[in-house]
């Protein structure tokens, strides 16, 4: 539970000519994570090289790369799809060897018209911008080119120029931008030049065609609006046929993929003469299932050992944990993935996550809210870590509507029963009563779970350094880590003697016993100082690190912080919406006054929603925070390698 | 005569009363707006090269996420402060 699963390294050797049966029957079970062989620098596999891919391995590489290109057209993800039929392998193999050329061909020729469309909008979008500013001048374009003894110019000006005569000018005006048509005796085209120059001209090509300009962009309007409609017809194709053979498709590829596996695996095998050697992971429990089932497919003509697992071995991480905490571990993977030797937290953080998220958002409405959300978004978001994210959320939820009774909040109205935690309500509005919410009780609660959660993450800690370390480095690394718990537990017992504190034991009315200090500060000052030596000896640089212990046990003040927070923008949101526009309304009813209530539920719902939404933000993230800097930096490494085993979970075909 | 000094002394006392809570309020939004324009200031350096991490990389969007709150421990502290100057 608090351990990776077993793992053993299992070593593969039989002849080549039992490779296809070795590989078919390990992607069957679905158990052997194999273990890449890389050329150069291992040891004891001098003169072996990296095998060659079973045969067919390219043809079915190409369909692969088709039915993918094809699914790409149709935005096809696999993983978004939900399973209707299980396909039978064998009668989908000969579909698709008389199916699939079809509809690649068929989309390819379709797609291949849609961009030769697309290509063709564009062009006459282009014309139409390069003739559109002579469409204000009544000349047909012929007339505009063929001259032997006169220049026509024409571009845009930054105001109306005086162009000397003789010439012809027509000048017209936009709100953006002046176009200017001069036509010139080819001797005076300098003198013409030289005022247009003045007035920052900037040329455009002379227009193409014949006709009035007007008509030639109605004849390119007229091309667009056909490519349209027929871009419009192909899209309807495409989308029949997506329709049709989507789950054609996606079956396609998981059983090309498996192919494509099965065909490419000897490349991560070893192979010497007429010999292959793999090795790999397998979870200890399904060592001897594995080795009967490879000694029955290849007819007991294949060697199978274990060997043993060396202390620095890559070994593969599967989580091992109990189905209600499964969900958490996407958040262990969002940080990193437990290495294979330490304890892996999952199971506390499943714990610790919900009741944090609770203690910080605890109220029944916004948990209620929160859990129909979750129960809702169960049918849209899919793919595994989209239901793990919301089955998180769910647990979540649920401890908020827990530590919302506890706390007697139902979004921000005090609920009829009395709080059975520290008070969070807060003094809000004209007429608002009553004691106000009890920070210290709220603080000093918080700081505990800090207190605690941080002596929690020592504690494993030590557990760590004694399962991975040798020799005098592993004492010093426990020593050390007992120091830091003395460090924690001696100051709050010099505390504790010295100030009185609400929520803490008041030590300090013992009578002194030696310089004026009673036992309880004489405990704390020799934890104090065997924990800093303890440290000290391990790294006399981690003393820098000392404020931590006061720095990281107030951070999980936050939870009060954050939690308050919310209650305040709820409590807020009701007053407004209830206080200032619903309620004075309601003594005298009057039109106006309907508006200012229509106006006042806005406001609620509006506000309501906003705060569930910085609530999720807030609750996760944070206790989120509190996980990963405050309690995983006290033992946790991570940088696990995941256990992937070779082979593939059918979900569109069997076999 | 003598109640009159004690009714002045007893306005005095009042107004000190008050203009004590006065200075409490003011020095606990002291406390909040330098922490959260530190908070504010450290995010935008965060968040700025966390998102330019995330387009490079999608995978390390929940650790980037990470490090953008960071930085909201200081405001925490803040916060802590002004309730503790309050209450």
């Amino acid at each position: 539970m608090l351990t990776p699963r077993q793992m053993c390294r299992l070593l593969i050797v039989a002849s080549k000519d039992q490779l296809a049966p070795v590989v078919k029957e390990l992607y069957r079970s679905h158990m052997f994570h194999i273990e890449d062989f890389v050329v150069e620098g291992r040891e004891g596999y001098d003169g072996f090289s990296i095998g060659t891919p079973l045969t067919g391995a390219t043809e079915v590489s190409t369909d692969l790369v088709k039915v993918r290109s094809i699914e790409n057209v149709f935005q096809i993800q696999p993983a978004d799809m939900e399973t209707t039929v299980k396909r039978r392998h064998a009668d989908l193999k000969s579909v698709i060897e008389r199916e699939l050329p079809a509809i690649g061909r068929e989309v390819e020729d379709l797609t291949g018209r849609r961009l030769k469309l697309g290509a063709t909008v564009k062009e006459c979008e282009q014309k139409i911008t390069d003739i559109a500013p002579f469409a204000a001048i009544p000349v047909e374009t012929e007339l505009y080119r063929g001259y032997e003894r006169f220049t026509v110019i024409a571009g845009y000006v930054s105001k109306d120029v005086a162009v000397p005569e003789p010439a012809e000018v027509h000048f017209t005006k936009s709100k953006s931008s002046n176009f200017i048509v001069v036509v010139t005796p080819n001797d005076h085209r300098s003198d013409v030049d030289r005022v247009l120059q003045e007035a920052n001209f900037q040329a455009v090509p002379l227009p193409a065609g014949t006709g009035m300009p007007q008509v030639i962009i109605d004849g390119y309007r007229d091309q667009i609006t056909s490519a349209h409609r027929e871009i419009g017809e192909i899209n309807q194709k495409l989308t029949e046929i997506k329709g049709r053979h989507s789950e054609f498709l996606v079956a396609c590829e998981e059983i090309l993929k498996a192919e494509v596996d099965l065909a490419e695996a000897p490349l991560r095998f070893a192979t010497i003469g007429q010999t292959f050697v793999a090795e790999g992971w397998v979870p200890s429990d399904k060592v001897e299932p594995v080795k009967e089932a490879l000694a029955k497919a290849t007819g007991g003509n294949v060697f199978v050992d274990e060997i043993a697992v060396g202390e620095h071995d890559p070994v593969p991480v599967e989580y091992n944990n109990p189905p209600f905490a499964r969900p958490t571990q996407l958040l262990m993977d969002t940080y990193s993935r437990p290495k294979y030797t330490e304890l892996d937290p999952t199971i506390l953080v499943s714990i610790v996550f919900p009741i944090f998220f609770g203690l910080i958002l605890g109220d029944v409405g916004y948990g209620v809210l929160l859990l129909v959300m979750c129960l809702g978004l169960r049918k849209f978001l899919k793919g595994e870590e989209g239901q793990q994210l919301l089955a998180v959320l769910r647990n979540a939820s649920i401890s908020s509507i827990f530590f919302g009774v506890l706390y007697s909040e139902f979004l921000g109205f005090p609920c009829p029963w009395p709080y059975l935690l520290p008070s969070r309500h807060l003094n809000i509005g004209a007429h608002a009563t009553g004691h106000g919410p009890n920070i210290p009780g709220l603080m000093m609660m918080a700081i505990w779970i800090g207190i605690v959660h941080i002596t929690l993450g020592r504690t494993i800690s030590i557990a760590n350094h004694a399962r991975q370390d040798h020799g005098s480095h592993r004492i010093k690394s426990v020593l050390a880590n007992v120091g830091w718990i003395l460090m924690i537990w001696g100051s709050l017992f010099l505390i504790w003697s010295m100030v009185p504190m609400p929520y803490m034991p008041d030590l300090s009315g013992l009578p002194p016993v030696v310089l004026g200090l009673n036992v309880p500060s004489l405990i704390g000052i020799a934890a104090l100082v065997v924990g800093i030596i303890c440290i000290a000896r391990e790294s006399a640089l981690e003393i820098v690190e000392l404020p931590t212990i006061f720095s990281h046990a107030l951070s999980y003040s936050r939870i009060v912080a954050v939690g308050l927070s919310s209650v305040a923008i709820a409590m807020v949101v009701n007053y407004i919406a209830i206080g200032m526009l619903i309620e004075p309304q309601l003594e005298n009813i009057t039109l106006v006054g309907v508006i200012f209530i229509i106006m006042g539920v806005m406001v609620f719902l509006l506000g309501h929603v906003m705060n569930t939404a910085l609530g999720i933000l807030g609750g996760g993230l944070h206790s989120l925070r509190l996980h990963y800097v405050e309690f995983f930096t006290k033992f946790y490494k991570g940088g696990g390698k995941k256990y992937s085993p070779f082979g593939l979970t059918r979900r569109f075909t069997e076999d | 005569m003598a109640a009159e000094v004690v009714a002045a002394v007893i306005t005095d006392l009042e107004v000190m009363k008050a203009s004590q809570i006065g200075m409490k309020a003011i020095a606990a939004s002291f406390a909040i707006v330098g922490t959260a324009f530190a908070a504010a200031w450290a995010e935008m350096a965060i968040g700025s090269a966390a998102v330019g991490a995330t387009a490079e990389n999608k995978d390390i969007f929940g650790l980037v996420l990470l490090l953008t709150v960071i930085p909201e421990t200081i405001v925490i502290f803040g916060l802590v402060v002004a309730l503790l100057l309050i209450f």
